[in-house]
């Protein structure tokens, strides 16, 4: 049974990435808007790096987490839309048809998320090196990127998966991924915290687990080795995606349940 | 082991606000039988198939496939059965070929047999042209048929198939009709198949059992069920509603029993090639005779009709291409 499930999650998985490299409008759009921040904030922004409290930080490595975090949210939410998709189309009951693991079923999609995500979070950290970013805790501080983005990612496509099971619905799964924009727009995204104006902002900053994971990636990658950001960040990973993946789980259950 | 493929007992299924989809149906169907369940759309063929290919959970009652009963293990049931489904099960991004490798390696195959048997599938069902396009550009018919050869790909020996020629043009209807009297002829398949074309279980099927509202109101060969309606057949059409009434007065001491429906008139008459004459005769002298006349021994259509005060196939409605006898 053991060897099953591997098998079965392999081949789950497999053919999720097949689908997402092949459908090149599930894959390109995210990858384009990702870099087009990168690009057009460094362009248009990077001058207010010269204000005290950046403390001489570049822009590129300020702005670098951003990138990374949309394009991480927009990889692993795909998890969702493409088991809806096996739902609308059918393959979803074929499949539940064959012996295979139940679990596999779903874990599929989302691993090719997670697959789609580490290409993506690569290839913007190459883009923001050519366009000189130095990486103030070195390789190691790349991996940690990588492996913040990663976490951030999977809680995501909890909920995206969640959502599209409870839902069921391509349209209303889209809607879904809405949640994108408090996301990463109601953060210290442009300017560090003491800059940001409205109370509010400042208020919802501080909750929104976002803030955690650009303070994290921006720590290694203009600071160097800090405890701190790492651990905050790490321990907002683990509640989010526990809430996300309990979440995923009980929806799972239900949409494979024979009741 | 018993020589039964799958046996059903007290079946009830109850969706959620008390729609109940089965009413306590029982059946059995022997192995290597043809067995076929016809019925107009809603009379719970869809949720039939779904207990007994383990994606519900019956309500109560129970059901024993292969051997093992639906809610006790399920997943050995799944490596007994192959399941076509009403709405073909497909990824479209993948290819035909990858499709049925992918289906082989989920039933445990290894990588060369999977190859083997995928290849083998598309000759069988005539898609090697077509295999490594993409299924999202495939023809309806081309669907089915490949739907129907993901079904095969473990050589199950219980096949289910839900409205398998549903909205197919004659050619595709023909072909899978072909392919499924080969699997059960010639492999020796048990087939439970659900249809709502009277031709299709006429044609096909060794054992009918006919379904209405959930319930099961009639069962056997499809001779056997000709011959509960005991007689022939006669179709008279009149040029109004009010001859046919008169003409259904004349014509009492005939029949057995009658449907009248605007200007036609249904008679059931032993003997009807006998009397058919002296008939018309009759009809003439009244000055009514009938605008069209047809003489037919009983179709399963007069048997649903029989039992369930219904037609089973509205006129116009019926498949197309099927030359109704």
């Amino acid at each position: 049974m053991n060897s099953n499930f591997i098998v079965d999650t392999y081949l789950m998985t497999k053919r999720s990435t097949i689908a997402i490299f092949r459908n090149p409008f599930i894959f390109i759009p995210n990858i384009i808007i990702s870099l087009f921040f990168l690009v057009v904030y460094q362009a248009g922004l990077s001058g207010i790096s010269n204000i005290p409290a950046f403390a001489g930080a570049s822009y590129l490595a300020f702005i670098l987490p951003v990138s990374i975090v949309s394009g991480a949210i927009g990889g692993s939410g795909g998890a969702g839309q493409s088991l809806v998709q096996d739902l609308e189309n059918g393959y979803f009951s074929r499949l539940l048809l064959t012996p295979t693991s139940r679990v596999a079923i779903v874990l599929g999609p989302i691993l090719a998320g997670m697959i789609q995500l580490f290409i993506q979070t690569v290839l913007i950290l190459l883009v923001g090196i050519w366009m000189g970013l130095e990486i103030a805790a070195g390789f190691g501080g790349a991996i940690v990127v990588i492996l913040l983005a990663a976490g951030f990612g999977l809680a995501f496509a909890g909920y995206s998966v969640a959502f599209a099971l409870k839902t069921k619905d391509a349209q209303a799964s889209q809607a879904g991924t809405f949640v994108f924009f408090p996301l990463v727009f109601l953060s210290t995204t442009f300017v560090p915290y003491e800059l940001i104006e409205a109370d509010w902002l400042k208020f919802v900053s501080k909750i929104n687990p976002t803030t955690y994971i650009f303070d994290g990636m921006r720590s290694v990658l203009i600071n160097g080795w800090e405890a701190e950001p790492l651990l905050n960040a790490a321990l907002v990973i683990v509640l989010i995606c526990s809430i996300t993946i309990t979440f995923a789980s009980l929806s799972a259950k239900k949409a494979v349940s024979r009741d | 082991m018993s020589d039964h493929a799958i046996v059903v007992q007290n079946l009830v299924k109850t969706f959620k606000g008390d729609v109940k989809a089965i009413k306590d149906i029982s059946f059995e169907v022997r192995e290597g039988e043809f067995f076929a369940f016809l019925g107009p759309n809603g009379a719970g063929k869809s949720t039939t198939i779904q207990v007994l290919t383990t994606l519900l959970n019956p309500t109560s009652g129970s059901a024993v496939v292969s051997g093992f009963n639906v809610q006790k293990d399920p997943f050995s049931i799944r490596r007994k059965i192959g399941v076509a489904l009403q709405e073909t099960g497909i990824d479209p991004s993948l290819t035909g070929r990858e499709l049925l490798h992918l289906q082989a390696r989920l039933f445990g195959f290894s990588k060369s047999d999977a190859k083997k048997r995928a290849q083998e599938l598309l000759e069988l069902i005539n898609l090697t042209d077509d295999a490594d396009r993409k299924v999202g550009k495939y023809s309806g018919g081309m669907r089915r048929r490949l739907d129907l050869s993901l079904c095969l790909v473990h050589r199950p020996k219980i096949l289910f198939l839900d409205e398998p020629t549903t909205g197919l043009d004659p050619y595709n209807r023909n072909a899978i009709w072909d392919e499924i009297r080969t699997l059960n002829r010639q492999f020796g398949a048990t087939i439970f198949l659900t249809t709502q074309y009277l031709e299709e279980a006429d044609q096909l099927a060794d054992r009918i059992s006919i379904i209405n509202k959930g319930e099961i109101v009639a069962s056997g060969t499809s001779q056997q069920l000709k011959k509960t309606v005991g007689m022939d057949v006669i179709e008279l059409t009149f040029h109004q509603r009010e001859d046919a009434e008169k003409a259904k007065d004349v014509l009492e001491p005939w029949m057995k029993d009658f449907r009248l429906t605007n200007e036609e008139l249904t008679l059931y008459v032993d003997n009807g090639a006998i009397f058919l004459p002296e008939m018309v005769r009759k009809l003439d002298g009244e000055g009514i005779p009938p605008v069209s006349l047809n003489l037919a021994p009983p179709t399963l259509d007069d048997v649903f009709l029989r039992v369930t005060g219904d037609h089973l196939e509205e006129k116009g409605n019926r498949q197309e291409g099927v030359v109704s006898k």
